[in-house]
């Protein structure tokens, strides 16, 4: 028995680009789209269909959900011009990683303290990329591994340097370590860039190599102080345990 | 957490369980997270590390406390405290002092004070940081052989621990045969952990000449076997009060454990095996 949808008209409005599709009918002579957004000329918003959309409230006509579901967040008030852009979207302020890379590549000039304070994870994963991926100019797949060991690595900092400073102290969270810990990594990735062109196994390698994880220690013990208030009594017991991250990441790139 | 070492090198695998992906991938419609960004992201760390590491009160409160003492007390250190104490691990002979732990009485119960006011007590920091510092020295020691990569670290570190818990394992079955009931799991474990200071020492020395590591594995064995037996003799006549045991099976115990310290160094010192 063939059932009867009601199939909305295709309508073109001129100001928004809006793409109706019929919802994919049982017995339907054109194909049915892979998504379908069904929006029958009896719904309550006045709004013209937008081109992705996710609509509960018209269920009724609808034959199959959309398998194309789109993002929630948008909703299905908002036009396409409206939606805020990608990067921001994602929470990716490439003008703040850009002033954190900047604080962290002179070492001698101390930014702004608050700078730090706002942690995100983008650019520690912009650096872990590069790192890995000069890793693999020198023949080395490391990728996994250094995500792996970034973990371990700001696990082990956070712990030492939460029981340390007497428990929850100033207001270092295990995110900001590891934001921390992936900024730091920044000296490591110019180290790696610049082994390539040292040669291997020299002595050379490691007094560069020693450099770039005093640098490393430094940056990281100057932001650790501060975001926590209390770091300066403990001051050399946290450079060792920092110090120890960044050698076991010059291993990597040394050998 | 990490990569097991048993994977291929080569094989890329995002770590997965404990650490949710650090960073939402554009272009994937289907994430439901798609809008949240790293807020999300955030939270869940922070919550991840409320929860691995509560704050002290939490630890007094839970039953945890029977079995794990509050391991904020082993961290309350400064620097004049691991120069001293690392100094008493690697020449324990020179140690004029006594060896017993300062008490209090603190609310009724006998507590002993923190290491920063002991020299006697144990603390975790100088544990943890020896052992960080071995799997360096074992990665240079991998390198300069030629045998250096990250599954090899990976096994290093999974040896480490090994011998780690086997060294607290024979504290605690010392413990336990004597008859002493009370002595908290942490203290062992810090007792345990400081076979890594003399252990890092001995492969430094491996690396500056091949021949000095015939003489300073089995002088740091030494050393650390009459550590651990002065400081557990003093546990366990403290543990034991009541039932006066000072006879030769205490002895023979101690004995036992001073010389299972060197097939233990020199099975963490085979670092190329």
């Amino acid at each position: 028995m063939a059932k009867e949808f009601s199939v909305p008209p295709v309508v073109f409005t001129p100001s928004a680009p809006t793409h109706r599709r019929h919802p994919p009918p049982g017995t339907g002579a054109s194909p049915p789209p892979a998504f379908a957004p069904p929006r029958p000329s009896t719904s309550s918003t006045a709004n013209p269909l937008p081109f992705m959309s996710f609509d509960v409230g018209t269920g009724a006509s609808s034959s199959s959900p959309p398998l194309f579901a789109g993002p929630i967040g948008v909703g299905s008030g908002a036009s396409f011009e409206d939606e805020p852009p990608l990067l921001e979207e994602l929470g990716i302020n490439t003008r703040q990683i850009w002033r954190k890379t900047l604080s962290i590549i002179h070492p001698f000039r101390s930014a702004d303290p608050t700078l730090h304070a706002d942690a995100d994870l983008s650019g520690p994963f912009l650096f872990l990329l590069s790192f890995g991926l000069f890793q693999l100019l020198a023949g080395k797949f490391h990728f996994g591994i250094v995500l792996g060991w970034v973990t371990v690595a700001s696990l082990f900092l956070y712990f030492v340097f939460s029981m340390l400073s007497g428990g929850r102290c100033g207001d270092l969270d295990l995110y900001r370590c590891v934001s921390l810990v992936g900024y730091c990594m920044l000296p490591m990735v110019i180290f790696s860039a610049v082994s390539l062109f040292l040669p291997r196994g020299g002595g050379l390698i490691f007094g560069v190599g020693m450099g770039f994880v005093l640098w490393s220690t430094r940056v990281c013990i100057r932001l650790l102080s501060e975001l926590a208030s209390s770091g300066e009594e403990h001051r050399g017991l946290i450079a060792y345990a920092c110090w120890l991250i960044y050698m076991l990441f010059s291993l990597l790139v040394v050998f | 957490m990490y990569n097991s070492y048993g994977n291929p090198p080569g094989m890329q695998m995002p770590p997965t369980g404990q650490m949710p992906s650090g960073h939402p991938q554009p272009g994937q419609f289907d994430n439901p997270f798609y809008g949240a960004g790293s807020g999300l992201i955030r939270t869940g760390l922070g919550a991840y590390g409320e929860r691995f590491l509560g704050s002290s009160s939490e630890f007094m409160q839970s039953n945890i406390n029977r079995y794990l003492s509050n391991p904020q007390y082993y961290f309350h250190v400064n620097d004049q405290y691991v120069r001293n104490k690392l100094k008493v691990i690697l020449f324990p002979f020179l140690h004029r002092g006594h060896w017993t732990r300062i008490s209090e009485p603190v609310g009724g119960r006998l507590s002993y004070k923190p290491p920063i006011f002991d020299i006697n007590a144990p603390d975790l920091y100088i544990p943890f940081m020896a052992f960080g510092s071995f799997i360096i020295l074992a990665g240079f020691t991998l390198g300069f052989m030629g045998k250096f990569s990250p599954e090899a670290i990976n096994l290093q570190f999974t040896r480490g621990l090994i011998g780690w818990a086997l060294q607290t394992v024979i504290l605690k079955g010392l413990v336990y045969l004597m008859g002493g009931g009370e002595v908290p799991l942490l203290d062992l474990v810090a007792y345990g952990g400081y076979l890594f200071a003399g252990l890092s020492l001995a492969v430094v020395s491996r690396l500056l000449s091949a021949y000095s590591y015939y003489v300073m594995m089995p002088w740091m064995s030494l050393c650390m076997g009459v550590f651990l037996v002065r400081t557990m003799k003093r546990v366990l006549f403290t543990e034991m009060r009541s039932s006066e045991r000072h006879s030769s099976r205490q002895h023979y115990f101690l004995l036992f454990l001073a010389i299972a310290q060197f097939p233990l160094f020199f099975w963490l010192g085979n670092i190329g095996a």
